[in-house]
């Protein structure tokens, strides 16, 4: 296909602007331009090249500076992007969609399964709010996700400045937190140290298309957790806009297994890469129900125990039960010995904002167990001491959403981001932020030097 | 029944009226208001009613504990759309009323009466949503701009009137113990009585303003109240929705704003709109990044210098529904109970009554700098003057099943 039939066939449906893109993205602005020249010469239809531009930004377009433009156009039509409503298996989806859980299942005459199992999908509702929330960030120039358009049906919510703002810092937080993970110290030898990344409940994150987008992703290892929907839908989305292209010596690989008692396939895919005659994993999902990973045999594929490894749990652990969530945690820590934790997750139980909070979720059948356990930051620290986080060879921080932004973010940054939406309602962003924490721990020797000079 | 009554009686039911019923509606009101000066002068009794945020049930529910119009005479400081999901209905039944019962109901304007900001809070979306073009926004926008920047309540006793909402049965009636010494009355929703505070004596300020101790009476969940204030000289009450501004050192220099536009960035007319006060000295920049934020001398200048015994604002979100700063001479009033449906607090009216017995509040023109004074004021120390009796009525939220919304629809978000 010639770029100008593409310009043809593409309707850009968003009408994201080529301002609202990230001027430091290098990656962005190269393909852009390129993008640019290529379409005004050839230009036949009514759209502009900003229009295909965001067409395909939209579709993930990724290219490699300097080199070549990676450009998947199979499906041209705004309807086929999937979604994730209707794909999740939710309340309101019809036929089959509810892959196999429960429904026409060996279990399904169970009432208490039942009732789990629509609780289950009623947490990975909470994925989908967090989609929108992206995705109405980043329209708003927030933040920076060519990504977060591919998770959301339709041209999404506009969300209030408070909330954008709150999905800002919070992903902002995180950011800062994974990059010093995945920072080196200048003594580092040429042979930068391989880390590995765990995101439990990742859903539709996107960190780690951002990561390849950026050329960052040679020396990571990404583990991404969550239920067998939720993979499905990201799999189908990664394959349809070519998000994980690949890269030299890296293949696609897919794996299918039958899970005895539940009838289904879980199948983990990803990319691994082949050098020198050693194959290892790069990228994996694990189509996986956490609550089995402690009583599954299985190996993780593709998990190494021998390096630095952050996991990472943003708002995942604390839809578990307590004891459950300890023992997700203990799994990988038990294995792996250089490894740290970041936990995202509402605290603050005990006034009436955070009684409203519980009764809101309530509502929508959704529980936090860790908001009785863990209410306020010193909670969230004495959890990660007690998780083996301990000062001895690693240690333990926590901070609020609203001190975040108080604290990490630059004066200019602030400024910018303010000047955005402008934000009338202070005292709300207040009370709401103070009711989401940001907790991180880590032990080791090697690897933590980034994170451990970050403070609260 | 009247057009006017018809639109009324479908607006209490939470359904919106016709495009060309809003538009002659907002015409109507444009005609009313453009005779209103930028501030509005308004006898007591009145019920003083803080942001609203289009929670249309909780305006029901405020109507119930408040008393319904036109038996109940309202001052509405604004912030009537934006965030709640019934922006809509809310602003235009009160606009209803006010063209129906004009002297009974005065609104003033908010910072989120305004274009700008409504396009980024949810009325324009709403406006969108339910009529398929912008229009009725527009004509609502219109409306805006006409809207009274302030209002001055005159002749607001010193002394409580009985309760005449009805009482509850297992809630006691303040009509039993109504004292004349009450300064300060807090009631429930059924009017049971909360707490009372009794006047104090006058008290006597210098150049630094003391903020009252954090300690609020059992069982009201207040945290910022403060003794009563005392005296024997009276004062006025201005009613804006933020608060004050470096521009405007007297009532007089609002009255002679130009208000019929959009609110501007900046200027008298912004600040009067979005500031806030604060525990400072002087002047601060706002977190808002509109408006000042203003101390306690500030308030106690600018009211003695306008024979003001209380500034009555909205603006903030406050948890207990009302708060009373720099010993009594400002309250913030907030009438929307668990806000956006998120925050848990309580919501508050405030009612003054109406002065019967010749020995309260005098009526007056304000702006002349020291002509109350009857001798009082010496050099380095004003006696502030004697506030009027408040009461205020404290309400939560309307029963869920009240609110007439799908059961499954989310009503708050959250970072999940």
């Amino acid at each position: 296909m010639s770029y100008g039939s593409v310009a043809t066939a593409v309707t850009a449906r968003v009408r994201a602007t080529f301002e609202m893109l990230a001027p430091d993205s290098l990656m962005i602005y190269q393909a852009a331009g390129k993008l640019a020249i290529t379409f005004a010469e050839d230009r036949s239809g009514p759209e502009s090249s900003t229009d295909i531009l965001a067409a395909s930004l939209q579709r993930g377009c990724s290219a490699v500076p300097n080199t070549r433009i990676h450009l998947e156009f199979q499906d041209m039509s705004a309807q086929q992007i999937p979604n994730l409503l209707t794909l999740r298996g939710g309340p309101r989806s019809r036929g089959g969609r509810a892959r196999g859980r429960g429904r026409g299942g060996p279990h399904s005459g169970n009432p208490e399964l039942q009732a789990q199992l629509q609780k289950d999908r009623d947490v990975q509702s909470t994925d989908t709010d967090a989609a929108v929330s992206r995705l109405s960030a980043v329209d708003l120039g927030y933040l920076h996700d060519p990504f977060a358009s591919l998770f959301v049906n339709g041209p999404g919510t506009r969300r209030l400045p408070i909330i954008n703002r709150g999905t800002y810092t919070r992903t902002t937080a995180l950011d800062i937190l994974i990059n010093a993970f995945l920072s080196h110290p200048d003594s580092t030898p040429t042979v930068p140290q391989t880390k590995q990344i765990i995101s439990l409940g990742a859903g539709t994150d996107t960190r780690y298309f951002k990561l390849r987008a950026q050329n960052k992703h040679r020396h990571i290892i990404y583990h991404e957790f969550d239920f067998v929907s939720v993979s499905i839908t990201k799999e189908r989305i990664m394959k349809n806009n070519g998000l994980l292209w690949e890269d030299e010596g890296e293949a696609f690989f897919k794996a299918l297994e039958t899970v005895p008692g539940f009838g289904e396939h879980e199948s983990e895919w990803g990319l691994e890469r082949s050098k020198d005659g050693i194959t290892e994993t790069t990228y994996c999902f694990h189509p996986l129900d956490l609550r089995h990973l402690l009583k599954t045999s299985k190996p993780v594929r593709g998990l190494r125990t021998d390096v630095p490894t952050l996991i990472v749990s943003e708002c995942c652990l604390c839809y578990l039960e307590v004891e459950t969530s300890r023992e997700v945690v203990k799994w990988f820590t038990s294995r792996i010995p250089s490894i740290g934790l970041i936990l995202y997750e509402p605290i603050g139980l005990d006034d009436s904002f955070g009684q409203m909070m519980v009764s809101n979720l309530a509502a929508r059948n959704i529980t936090m167990p860790s908001l009785e356990a863990y209410k306020t930051l010193p909670d969230q620290k004495a959890r990660l001491a007690q998780l083996g986080f301990t000062s001895e060879g690693g240690g333990q921080e926590a901070e609020t959403v609203e001190q975040i932004w108080e604290k990490w973010i630059s004066i200019p940054e602030k400024e910018r981001v303010d000047a955005l939406e402008g934000l009338d309602e202070v005292e709300e962003w207040q009370m709401l932020a103070r009711h989401y924490a940001i907790a991180w721990g880590w032990r080791g020797t090697t690897g933590w030097e980034g994170l451990a000079t970050l403070r609260a | 029944m009247s057009d006017l009554d018809r639109a009324i009686a479908q607006l209490r039911a939470c359904r919106p009226i016709p495009e060309a019923q809003v538009r002659e509606l907002c015409h109507k009101a444009r005609e009313l208001l453009i005779e209103e000066g930028n501030v509005v002068t308004v006898t007591a009794p009145v019920t003083i009613c803080g942001d609203i945020h289009g929670q249309f049930h909780d305006l029901m529910e405020l109507f119930r504990v408040g008393g319904d119009v036109p038996d109940t005479n309202y001052l509405f400081m604004g912030d009537f759309v934006d965030r709640g999901f019934y922006s809509l209905e809310s602003f235009l039944l009160l606009l209803c009323l006010k063209v129906r019962y004009p002297d009974r109901m005065t609104l003033i304007r908010g910072n989120h009466e305004s274009r700008q900001i409504t396009t980024v809070y949810g009325f324009y979306d709403e406006c969108l949503r339910k009529y398929g073009s912008a229009n009725v926004w527009r004509y609502c926008c219109e409306v805006f701009d006409y809207l009274a920047l302030g209002a001055i309540v005159l002749g607001a006793s010193n002394t409580l009137e009985p309760s005449k909402r009805p009482v509850g049965p297992n809630e006691s009636s303040t009509q039993e113990y109504i004292n004349p010494d009450t300064e300060i009355e807090v009631l429930n929703s059924e009017g049971g009585l909360i707490s009372s505070i009794p006047r104090q004596k006058p008290k006597v300020f210098t150049s630094k303003g003391s903020s009252p101790a954090k300690t609020g009476p059992p069982g009201t969940g207040a945290s910022s109240f403060s003794k009563g204030t005392a005296g024997n000289s009276s004062g006025a009450v201005l009613c804006v929705h933020g608060g004050l501004s470096p521009l405007v050192d007297t009532v007089d220099k609002i009255r002679l704003l130009d208000r019929k536009q959009e609110v501007p960035h900046e200027g008298a007319m912004c600040d009067l709109l979005w500031s806030d006060p604060d525990e400072i000295d002087g002047w601060g920049l706002s977190p808002r990044g509109a408006g000042f934020l203003f101390g306690a001398d500030i308030v106690k200048t600018f009211n003695h210098n306008n024979d003001l015994s209380l500034i009555a604002r909205a603006h903030q979100l406050v948890m207990e529904g009302f708060k009373e700063m720099f010993d009594n001479s400002i309250v913030t009033v907030w009438s929307a109970p668990n806000y956006c449906y998120r925050c848990g607090n309580v919501a508050a009216i405030l009612e003054l009554s109406e002065d019967g017995s010749g020995d309260g509040i005098i009526a007056r023109s304000n702006g002349d700098v020291n002509r109350s004074d009857g001798g009082i004021m010496k050099e380095k120390e004003k006696v502030l003057l004697n506030g009027p009796a408040r009461r205020y009525r404290v309400f939560q939220a309307a029963p869920q099943d009240s609110r007439g919304m799908p059961a499954k629809k989310p009503v708050a978000d959250y970072f999940l």
